[in-house]
Order: C-alpha cells, then sequence, then structure tokens
C-alpha cells in the first residue's frame, strides 16, 4: 500500500538513489582518502593532544 | 627563526563549566531518584503538583541531558579546542555569554517543567520562547568555537575537533526543525507538524540528540582526554576518520527505530531499522580505537583511577551501541519497547558512557587547571567502584523487570484469554525490581558526591591558573619556514568551514530524504471520515494531559500484535492522528495504553475518572499513578480557548472560520453535560462543570472514539 502511496507523492526515487550513491562515494572517496595519507602525517595529527605539554 | 607567539590558555571559563556540570550533575541525578522512589512509594507524590512524577521526569531527562552532560561538553570543548587550536577562544565576552545563558536556560527550564508548561516532545519539552534562547545561545557558542579555530596556530584540524564541528551544526538543524511551532500565548504554542509526521519529527530528533548531543561531542573528547591520560596517541588515527564520517552519515538516519510497530509507514520504520544494524561497524570501530589506545598500558589502568573510569565508559559506550542495533530488530523490538528495558538502555549510556567518561575528565583536568594534585586517589577509586557497581544494580534489575513485564503482558490461557488482563498486575509485579532500581541510582549518586566532594577539596587547596601561559609559532611563519603550502591561508580558513558543510551536508540527506516523504504523502496519510477535530473541551483536555506529562507513562498507540489489540481493542492508525498536536503515542508504558480508553471494553464511566484522578487507589487497588486532585479544585482557564483554535485553524485544522468566538460556549455545553451525568453517578460537587477535571473527563472518553464510529457507519 506504501508502495502507492510513496507513487503519489511524486517522483521521489531519485532522492533514495542519490543517498546511496552519495554514500557509498563518501564511504569509498573517505576511505580513500585515509589510506592515501602518509604514516608521517598520521603520526604527526595523532600526537596533536599530546603536543602542549 | 620562526615567530614564538605568546598567549594565554582561558581556564577560568572551563572551570565555571566543569563547576556547572558538578552541581547540575547532582541535580539531574537527585530528581532522578526521587522520581524512582516515587514509583515505588507513590505517596512521595505529595498530590502537589510540581512535585507529581510526571511533571518531574522531564526535569530529570533535561537535567541530566543539557545541563549535566551540556555543561560537560562545553568543559571538554573549551578545555580542548584551546589546546589543539594553541589559541586562547574567540571571545572571553562570549565565552561567558555562552556559560550565563546556558545556565539561565537550565534554570528557566527548572521553572517551566515542574509547573507543566511543556511541549511534550521527548527531550525537546521546553517552552518556545526557551527554544529561541537555546538557539541564541547554540549560535554565541559556534561564533566562538570558529572564531577561535580561525585565529589558530595548528595547521591541521585533529579529529576531535571535527566532532565538534559535526556535533554545532547538526545540534542546530535538529533543534530548529523539532522546534517549528506556532505560538498561542506567551508559554504555549502547537506545533507545525501533526500526528505520524510530527511522530517522525521527533524520533528524527530525539534520536539524533543522543546522537550528536550524547554522543559525538563526548567521542571528540574521548579522543582528546583518552590518549592525554594515556600518554599515547590514539591506536588509530585512520579508523577515527572513518569513524567520523561513516557515524554521523549513518546516525542520522536511525531514528525510526523508536517507531517500530506504529502506524509510521512500514518503509521509514524499515529504513531506520537497516541503518540502526549498520551504525554497529562505526560505533564498535570507535570503541575499539577507544580501548586500544590504552595497548601496553593496562598495567596502568590499575592504579589510575582516570583510566578506569575512561575504560568503563568506553565500554558502556560499546554496549549501548551493540544494545541499541539489537532493540532496533523489530521482533525484538517488540520485547524492548513500552517497557523498562529501554530506561535500563538509556541508563547505561548516560551513566556508563557520559557519566563516567565526565569524571574522567574531570579527575584529569581539575588538578592540572589548579595546578595541584587530587585531593585522594583513595577516594577516586571509591568513586569508581560505586558508580560501576552503581549501574549494575540500576540496569539488571529494569532488564529483568522489562522483559517480566512483557512476558505477562503477552500471556494467554490456553483457551485465548489474556492471563492478566488487569494492566496494574503486570506493574505490582515487577515493584521490587524498580526498589532495586532506586538502590542502584543510590549508589551511583554516592559516588557522584563522594567524586565532587573529591574534586572540591582540590580545588579548596589550590588556585585555578585562570591564565595559563603557552606559546607557539604563529601559523604564517610557520608555514613559511617549513614551505609546506605558499598559499596556505586561504586554504586553511575553508577547511573548517569545508568540514561544516560536509557535516551538513551528510546529515541533511539523511534527515531529508527520510522526512521529505512524510511531508509531502501529507494528503496520502489513509484519512479516516469519521476522525474528527476536537471539540474546545476536548482540547483544554488534552492541553491537561499534555501539561501533567501522562505522555510519560501513557502510551497511545496500540500495536498490530494479538495481546495489545486483546488488551486495548483495535490497532491503531495513522490517519486517526491527524489533529494530534503534539502526538502523544509515548514511549513506555508504567500505565496502560490510552489510544481506545474512551471506547469499547476499555469505557469507565465520567464518575470513575473523576475518582481516579482524585485519588488512582480508590478505583485501582495497588495503583502506583499519582493523584491529581488538583484537577477537581482548579478552575479550567477558558480564555486561551479562542486562541488555541485560531492557531490550530492556521496549522491545517478545519475549524470553521469564526468558530473561536462562539467556541467556548460549546465548550460550556459539553460541560454541563458531563457535570449532569456526574452529578447522576453520585459526584456531587457544586460548580464540577467549571473545574479542570472535566475537560480532562471530555478528553479521556473521546479516544478512540472517532474509528468505532467508522466501524458502526460501515455496518
Amino acid at each position: 500500500m506504501f508502495k502507492y502511496i510513496l507513487q503519489g507523492a511524486g517522483d521521489i526515487n531519485w532522492m533514495a538513489t542519490t543517498a546511496l550513491v552519495l554514500f557509498f562515494f563518501i564511504f569509498v572517496a573517505g576511505s580513500a582518502w585515509v589510506l592515501t595519507r602518509k604514516k608521517d602525517y598520521v603520526d604527526k595529527v595523532s600526537r596533536l593532544p599530546l603536543d602542549d605539554e | 627563526m620562526t615567530q614564538v607567539e605568546q598567549f594565554h590558555y582561558d581556564n577560568k571559563i572551563v572551570k565555571k563549566f566543569a563547576y556547572a556540570t558538578m552541581l547540575w550533575g547532582i541535580v539531574g541525578m537527585l530528581v532522578g531518584l526521587i522520581i524512582a522512589l516515587q514509583l515505588v512509594f507513590p505517596s512521595l507524590n505529595f498530590d502537589t503538583p510540581f512535585l507529581t512524577f510526571s511533571r518531574l521526569r522531564p526535569l530529570h531527562t533535561n537535567a541530566v541531558i543539557f545541563a549535566f552532560v551540556g555543561n560537560g561538553i562545553f568543559m571538554g570543548v573549551y578545555y580542548s579546542l584551546q589546546r589543539l587550536m594553541k589559541a586562547r577562544m574567540f571571545s572571553d565576552l562570549l565565552s561567558n555569554l555562552h556559560f550565563w545563558g546556558w545556565q539561565l536556560i537550565i534554570v528557566s527550564a527548572a521553572l517551566t517543567l515542574p509547573f507543566g508548561f511543556t511541549t511534550s516532545g521527548e527531550y525537546a519539552e521546553l517552552v518556545w520562547p526557551i527554544d529561541i534562547a537555546i538557539t541564541l545561545v547554540w549560535v554565541i557558542f559556534g561564533i566562538n568555537m570558529f572564531g577561535t579555530i580561525l585565529k589558530r596556530r595548528e595547521e591541521h584540524l585533529y579529529v576531535a575537533v571535527w566532532f565538534y564541528i559535526a556535533t554545532w551544526i547538526t545540534v542546530a538543524v535538529l533543534h530548529i526543525v523539532r522546534n517549528l511551532e506556532l505560538p498561542t500565548s506567551g508559554l504555549h504554542s502547537y506545533g507545525i507538524f501533526a500526528g505520524v509526521q510530527e511522530a517522525l519529527v521527533q524520533w528524527w530528533y530525539g534520536h539524533n540528540a543522543v546522537a550528536f548531543f550524547l554522543t559525538t561531542p563526548y567521542l571528540g573528547l574521548m579522543y582528546y582526554f583518552m590518549p592525554k591520560a594515556a600518554n599515547r596517541p590514539v591506536y588509530s588515527y585512520r579508523l577515527s576518520i572513518v569513524h567520523f564520517w561513516a557515524l554521523i552519515f549513518i546516525y542520522i538516519w536511525a531514528g525510526p527505530h523508536h517507531l517500530l510497530y506504529t502506524s509510521l509507514p512500514d518503509w521509514a520504520q524499515s529504513l531506520g531499522m537497516v541503518f540502526s544494524l549498520m551504525l554497529i561497524a562505526p560505533s564498535w570501530g570507535g570503541m575499539i580505537n577507544g580501548l586500544l589506545t590504552l595497548r601496553g598500558a593496562w598495567d596502568r589502568v590499575r592504579q589510575d583511577p582516570i583510566l578506569k573510569f575512561m575504560v568503563v565508559a568506553v565500554t558502556a559506550y560499546g554496549m549501548s551501541t551493540f544494545e541499541g542495533p539489537m532493540m532496533s530488530i523489530k521482533s525484538f523490538n517488540a520485547v524492548t519497547h513500552y517497557t523498562d528495558w529501554t530506561i535500563a538502555h538509556v541508563h547505561v549510556g548516560a551513566l556508563g558512557w557520559n557519566g563516567m567518561l565526565t569524571f574522567g575528565v574531570l579527575y584529569w583536568l581539575i588538578p592540572r587547571i589548579f595546578n595541584t594534585k587530587l585531593h585522594s586517589t583513595n577516594l577516586a577509586n571509591v568513586h569508581f567502584w560505586l558508580a560501576t557497581l552503581g549501574i549494575i544494580f540500576y540496569a539488571i534489575p529494569l532488564y529483568w523487570g522489562g522483559v517480566t513485564q512483557f512476558l505477562m503482558w503477552r500471556d494467554f490461557t490456553p483457551d485465548g484469554f489474556l492471563v492478566y488482563p488487569n494492566f496494574l498486575e503486570t506493574v505490582t509485579q515487577i515493584i521490587p525490581m524498580y526498589a532495586l532500581r532506586v538502590l542502584g541510582g543510590t549508589i551511583y549518586l554516592t559516588g557522584v558526591i563522594l567524586g565532587v566532594y573529591n574534586l572540591l577539596k582540590t580545588t579548596g587547596s589550590a588556585k585555578c591558573v585562570d591564565n595559563e601561559y603557552a606559546e607557539a609559532p604563529a601559523l604564517a611563519q610557520h608555514h613559511v619556514e617549513t614551505g609546506v603550502k605558499k598559499h596556505w591561508h586561504s586554504w586553511i580558513e575553508r577547511r573548517p568551514m569545508q568540514m561544516l558543510v560536509g557535516s551538513l551536508v551528510l546529515v541533511l540527506i539523511g534527515g531529508m530524504v527520510e522526512l521529505f516523504p512524510m511531508w509531502w504523502i501529507d494528503d496520502n496519510v489513509p484519512k479516516i471520515a469519521s476522525v474528527k477535530p476536537y471539540t474546545p473541551l476536548e482540547l483544554q483536555g488534552r492541553d491537561l494531559y499534555v501539561r501533567e506529562g501522562c505522555v510519560g507513562c501513557h502510551s497511545q498507540m496500540i500495536r498490530p500484535f494479538r495481546f495489545e489489540t486483546e488488551r486495548y481493542g483495535e490497532y491503531s492508525k495513522s490517519g486517526e492522528y491527524v489533529y494530534d498536536r503534539p502526538f502523544l503515542w509515548g514511549s513506555k508504558r508504567t500505565g496502560p495504553d490510552l489510544a481506545r480508553e474512551g471506547t469499547g471494553k476499555n469505557k469507565k464511566s465520567d464518575s470513575w475518572h473523576y475518582h481516579h484522578m482524585n485519588d488512582p487507589t480508590s478505583t485501582s487497588p495497588g495503583s502506583i499513578m499519582p493523584a491529581y486532585p488538583w484537577m477537581a479544585e482548579d478552575d479550567l482557564d477558558v480564555s486561551t480557548t479562542a486562541a488555541k483554535i485560531s492557531a490550530l485553524r492556521k496549522l491545517g485544522t478545519p475549524y470553521d472560520a469564526g468558530y473561536e468566538e462562539i467556541a467556548n460556549e460549546d465548550l460550556a455545553k459539553q460541560a454541563s453535560a458531563i457535570a449532569k451525568r456526574l452529578k447522576e453517578e453520585g459526584v456531587d460537587q457544586p460548580g464540577v462543570e467549571k473545574k479542570e477535571i472535566v475537560a480532562m473527563i471530555a478528553y479521556l472518553q473521546r479516544l478512540g472514539v472517532d474509528i468505532t464510529l467508522e466501524a458502526q457507519a460501515e455496518k
């Protein structure tokens, strides 16, 4: 029944598709960004909380 | 040569927020203890409006979330942000406006909620002027935070700062959308959403208040203070980045898991359930990252109470974020929803994750800003064990009680009748569990009081270093020297903004994809022709129901289970709620569901309601419901009727134009009819037709009636 309600609400499938594509893109891009950081960068940033003493 | 700049960190503002979190922690938990006692000893309601359970419960939740944890967030953010940015806060004036503004909001909450000024949306109960004040103070906090980030001396934004930025922007969005409302008077308003749509907005908000107020800022604190306390960097910085993006994207979708088996459309329920299950991955990534930060330092956990507090906090985070997704599975949610299981669940989060982390941070931070040693490590250890035991004694009885009550609700005789048709039997059965919960809460609060004593002894013997000297190279010179980036300036200034926009886009996607279809299909929620707007008297009665906080214990949402329809009647349909502002589905049944209270086998006489509200035990021996005798004494305020009718018509309720002019005439007629029936039934109270109780009776007798009219029409 809700399928018809959603159809009646106009074409909103693009929202679901966009959300999925964006989520996938952000997850892949985020992981890629994280994995391509150089080790010395990661080490430096991860030590930031310990820097101020 | 790098030019080193000298500056001072503002510890005074950190100290203020630290004192505030201690104070409101005790107050909030004390109110929690009082209402827990009221469930065991109902006489402790003292027949006094502002001491009544149903009015105090929202005070407890608001005090713990926004006062205790809120000030805890600001304490940790103001301490860590300055150090991570190597800069003093942007503006001392804004810091102080933020502090005093927030305390003023808390005090105004304490002066409104117990006196019945509430909108009744869970964790969004505050009335509209306070909502505006919250918005203003939040903007002040935002300007102060971003100002500090923009004038920083450290190029990189550590992951904790990411969490703070996402927290700020998401809470802003949630607060504004949830509190879109139309005032009818200085302290009363109707929300622009109604019924099933409001339910979805409420739990999109409510769930993400947990996510972005109780979780993401505290994760930021975990990523800063746990490495500090352990004196080693976070286990995997890479994992923390994935944790961040995955968590904020997935969290925002999970709200509908609060509405499983309700009349929310199935697609939204399924969406909420799937995203809730996915949440295990980032949540546990964060927990593992926190715990593994202690790799090689576990021997120190044995001696250092700060690390003990943090380990239990992160473990509690892991437990709640495993339990939460499990509770979002529909078949398991059928067990936990409406029962004390949910109460146990939230307290593992609040007492374990938020409470233990707050005190871990306090024990670490207070000696540092006072440049002294903690007064007593032994006492901190005692606090730790009291807190841990307190959580266990709090949670286990309620898990037990929740499952017991559910099993009693659904127990059928071989002939197919309910074994416990009287709801009250399922409540009195678990009162011993409520008593044990009081014990758990008492143990926990004792620990908190010892902790605060210990911290105050620490601060009493030293002076706070209000302005802590620090030095760091200026960012510009630093970059020229190291030659990292020539055109760093615009890029650096953009980055926090990019972070802000990125977080905003992510949470908006989740929010809008869920909410828009529900808003757009407004006319397509299956309408029920026989469902009509409330009469003026019923409307006033409904607002009394809101004022007294009845929704804290009584749901108005019958799930499509045989054990529910057998007990309460036909399951609830979304079309029944189109005129409900606010929606009153509730999320906990300490008393029975009331969706069909005015019809079928649940219908009671007017006099039954009259006596029951005056003294619940007179009609239901053993009831733990508070008495509401003032409703029979106080006159109903009918001066508000016209404004309420007008506001509702503006929002779409089909009252005829000009009806507000004559609404009070209809109100008086209906009130007289009820007074007449009361008299016939033996209630001889002169002038009862003018009293609040009559409006309350009118509302309760209306519940569930409309849908039965349709069934009769069909016949």
